[in-house]
């Protein structure tokens, strides 16, 4: 019952928030409640008793990410980018296009789900808090160790090679 | 939650009790900083109003209420006034899930002619399975308000200063992170409670197979963990932006950082946020690496439970002789020995343990600031990518390496 409530509550929260996201004019604004939108999910992830998966997406997701897309967006001349992103053809071409994007991917998805607001029947159960990311960890280093390690060494490679771009193209950094 | 009202009822209550007492140890703390600094650097401080100038605090307190609420004319206004309410929610957050004593456990109890019990109250905001990702998750959202302010105040140096705050959180975020792994590995938990617990005995550890014991010396995560110990504490020197790391405030170049444009009430708050900050640094330091609110083989349970329990039994009749006015039957019971008051008082002893510890760290902490000179930009960024990351990424694979050697057999 609590959390039911609870969960209304944030489902809520994240619904608002997230069609903010992409209504609102200013690209802060925008960042802002995406990061809002993250926090929620973090919380709905607590309510769900996955509080290892909240926490991860409290601290990469909401703590990390999102502060560094704020940071580099406040670095902006904002009214130009405001004007590139509510003007002209192209960014309105994008736009139908995203749309349409999004709307076949949860037309999709909500049709092929099926009986999509019936109760579940059996099906995984609560699992137990303090279990899960023992469960998690041992996953992530037996079974998807590869994955695990490829994904690892693909951001690794990222990070060199913005390291790399940055010095080449001029900047503080340049050589 | 809670099964029935009484509980319930105790739960809220709890969760504003200890909201308060974050907000409440900021007026002493800035009493302590002021006279501190004066006592460091050999001046008198605030001494005027009221003994030792205690009553300063009230006198500020006024004023920062009674100021003019003002925007800047650029201003953005809507995150200009979110900023300094989002500086206080991620310290109350984190400092409601550090257990503050051991939990108390109550029997059944008769009161207002019902029976109440058994309950199980644990001495923290709420219980969290994973304490150690919980806090640094929430921590890690001090970031925004410092940038929210510096963004919507329009102002260069606001956001020059917001700018350098959080390139510096995010820095030093990782050396944190990294040298509380090494305390996950030796504990084998992210519980801060069975972290507390672990560290409550003599320290003793096998060592290549044979059984080292010092029983003089507590089990405390620091003499496993010195040089995490010191990473953690200088990391969150950083985490707060207090001196040696308060670039983003640096008043010669910045003048006041990102809190130029704010006054009155909502300044008031950013303070409170950053004692905030520094409370639960304390509690994180004393929690991980100072046994929390045990004191090891110095002071053990026992002893406290006889203690209190010689003096539940010694007051309780005095008190019940001297309000020998015509209670109400239900009230009477209030006032009698029994174990649940013992063990109440046993928890709140814990508690006081607790609060010394961590009222030495922040000593340290306003020690540090009045000692230590300002960094340069560039040093505090070498110091924390090239010298602190390092080492904590050093701990944390020497960490591994000697406790898998140790866990062989």
């Amino acid at each position: 019952m609590m959390s039911a409530i609870f969960f209304y509550i944030l489902a809520t929260l994240i619904l608002v928030f997230a069609y903010k996201t992409i209504t609102a004019n200013n690209p802060i604004h925008c960042a802002l409640y995406l990061a809002i939108t993250m926090i929620n999910l973090a919380f709905l992830f607590f309510g769900l008793n996955a509080p290892f998966i909240g926490g991860v997406q409290l601290v990469v997701y909401a703590g990390a990410v999102m502060v560094l897309f704020v940071m580099v967006l406040m670095l902006f001349d904002l009214k130009s980018e405001i004007r590139a992103f509510s003007r002209g053809l192209f960014s309105g071409l994008l736009k139908i296009a995203s749309a349409g994007l999004i709307f076949g991917i949860l037309s999709n998805a909500i049709f092929k789900t099926g009986d999509l607001l019936g109760l579940a029947s059996g099906g995984p159960g609560m699992p137990d808090p303090a279990g899960t990311s023992r469960d998690l960890a041992i996953m992530l280093f037996t079974k998807y160790l590869f994955a695990f390690e490829a994904l690892g060494l693909l951001l690794l490679l990222v990070a060199v090679g913005a390291v790399a771009v940055s010095r080449i193209k001029g900047g503080t950094h340049a050589n | 939650m809670g099964s029935d009202i009484f509980e319930v009822g105790v739960n809220f209550g709890k969760m504003v009790l200890i909201f308060v007492m974050m907000v409440q140890i900021v007026p002493l703390l800035v009493w302590v900083e002021r006279r501190g600094s004066a006592f460091i650097q050999n001046r008198f401080g605030p001494n005027r109003v009221g003994p030792l100038g205690l009553t300063q605090l009230l006198a500020d307190a006024v004023k920062f209420i009674f100021k003019e609420d003002f925007l800047p004319e650029k201003s953005h206004r809507l995150v200009f006034y979110a900023a300094p309410i989002m500086a206080l929610i991620p310290a109350a957050l984190a400092f409601a899930a550090i257990p503050l004593s051991m939990p108390i456990e109550i029997t059944q109890f008769e009161m207002l002619g019902s029976i109440w019990g058994p309950y199980r109250f644990v001495f923290q905001g709420y219980e969290i399975g994973i304490g150690i990702v919980f806090v640094l998750g929430v921590s890690s959202l001090a970031a925004y308000s410092l940038l929210m302010a510096g963004w919507a105040s329009s102002n260069k140096y606001s956001l020059y200063g917001a700018l350098r705050a959080s390139a510096q959180t995010i820095s030093y975020e990782l050396a944190l992170g990294l040298s509380l792994v090494g305390i996950l590995l030796l504990f084998n938990t992210f519980n801060f409670q069975e972290i507390i617990v672990l560290q409550d005995k003599a320290l003793a550890f096998s060592f290549f197979g044979q059984e080292v014991s010092l029983g003089w010396l507590p089990n405390w995560g620091v003499f496993y963990q010195p040089l995490g110990a010191i990473i953690f504490f200088a990391a969150m020197f950083a985490e707060c932006n207090r001196l040696p790391f308060d670039l983003p405030e640096a008043e010669a170049e910045l003048v006041a950082g990102y809190h130029t444009e704010y006054g009155g009430l909502k300044m008031n708050m950013f303070y409170i946020g950053e004692y905030g900050h520094m409370l639960v640094a304390s509690a994180l330091m004393v929690t991980f690496y100072f046994g929390g609110y045990s004191l090891g083989p110095w002071l053990t349970e026992e002893t406290v439970n006889g203690l209190s329990q010689w003096i539940v039994e010694s007051i309780s009749p005095t008190i019940v002789y001297l309000m020998d006015i015509p209670f109400p039957e239900s009230f009477a019971a209030i006032f009698e020995a029994s174990q649940n008051k013992v063990n109440i008082l046993t928890a709140f002893v814990f508690h006081g343990v607790f609060l010394g510890k961590v009222l030495i760290f922040l000593w340290l902490f306003v020690h540090v600031r009045w000692t230590l000179p300002r960094f340069r930009y560039d040093q505090l960024m070498d110091l924390g990518w090239k010298t602190m990351l390092p080492w904590a990424l050093a701990n944390t694979i020497l960490t591994a390496i000697v406790v898998l050697v140790m866990r062989m057999n």
